[in-house]
């Protein structure tokens, strides 16, 4: 019984490594960025680094482990929401694409980071 | 006769030769400066920028499409515009310093996407650090503060530029990343941090 216990928590354990480089290994690192440049995300988000807006490390880590994280991205880039910035509220670009595909690539691309 | 007046009656027994090495000198050294700006604007020209290929397929063809590149008015900043200073004593210097590029091209040393993925954060730091060093020199050739008209801008930007004032921000803190991919590693505000302590 425990060895089918083992063998059962290997598979498992695997069954999840292989999703999760399915899911990196979907990301279209080019398109992904060709969004990124076109919908101006740069001018407020870093990928590491210091700017107006979290960087996406920061979006990634802070939403990591979360069932709904790419919805949560999704609905934020899509829904243009107001955010705070220095202590004053503005609404949050939209991302500057209708292809549900491609809006979903870009997300998946923010949580690698 | 003494050796002065020796030399000046050598030289009226020879004018004609005297006048003609004085008119090649002239021509060679108009030759020479016309030569040295020919390459100067040369050398500061897109098209000599991207003719090595570790340019052109990297951060040239990041740069594409940027709002530098391509915009409304098709008033464009091309690679000298953010990268070579404008002063002649700094230009000359930033050209005599830019044949280490040559060193590079020709020992390989970016010649590859991952060659040049590798080196991409010590090149941005080196750039990200002469602008915190010259307070953004180069972008303010073009973007004058004190020549913006604030009313057109969005609020966005008025408040952005006024907290950048008020704490001493250059603009490329600020504004990094916009025209080529982001290295890993430190920002310029992180940077920046980093010097003042």
């Amino acid at each position: 019984m425990g060895t089918i216990k083992q063998g059962l928590l290997a598979a498992v354990v695997m069954w999840g490594a292989c999703l999760g480089m399915a899911v990196a290994a979907d990301v279209d690192e080019a398109a992904a960025q060709a969004l990124l440049k076109k919908s101006d995300c740069g001018k407020c988000h870093a990928v590491d680094k210091k700017k107006d807006g979290p960087s996406f490390h920061e979006t990634a880590t802070k939403l990591k482990g979360k069932p709904d994280a790419e919805a949560e991205v999704f609905k934020h880039i899509t829904a243009g929401p107001m955010v705070k910035i220095d202590g004053k509220e503005e609404e949050h670009k939209k991302v500057k694409s209708t292809d549900e595909a491609e809006i979903k690539n870009l997300v998946r691309w923010i949580l690698s980071r | 006769m003494d050796s002065k007046q020796e030399i000046v009656a050598r030289v009226r027994r020879h004018w004609k030769l005297v006048l003609g090495l004085g008119v090649l000198g002239l021509f060679v050294a108009v030759l020479l400066v016309i030569g040295g700006a020919a390459g100067l604007a040369w050398t500061s020209t897109e098209q000599f920028c991207i003719g090595c290929h570790e340019m052109r397929d990297n951060v040239y063809a990041e740069y594409k499409g940027t709002i530098h590149d391509t915009n409304r008015t098709g008033v464009r900043a091309v690679c000298t515009d953010c990268h070579v200073p404008r002063e002649p004593g700094p230009l000359i210097l930033a050209k005599i310093h830019a044949t280490w590029d040559l060193y590079g091209h020709i020992m390989g040393l970016v010649d590859t996407k991952e060659k040049f993925q590798a080196k991409r954060p010590e090149l941005a730091h080196r750039v990200w650090a002469r602008m915190l060093k010259n307070d953004s020199h180069e972008c303010r050739n073009c973007h004058k503060s004190d020549h913006m008209e604030k009313d057109k801008q969005s609020e966005k930007a008025q408040a952005r530029h006024a907290k950048a004032k008020a704490e001493g921000l250059t603009c490329i803190e600020c504004h990094f990343g916009i025209a080529h991919q982001e290295p890993e590693g430190p920002g310029p505000q992180e940077m920046k941090a980093s010097l003042t302590k």
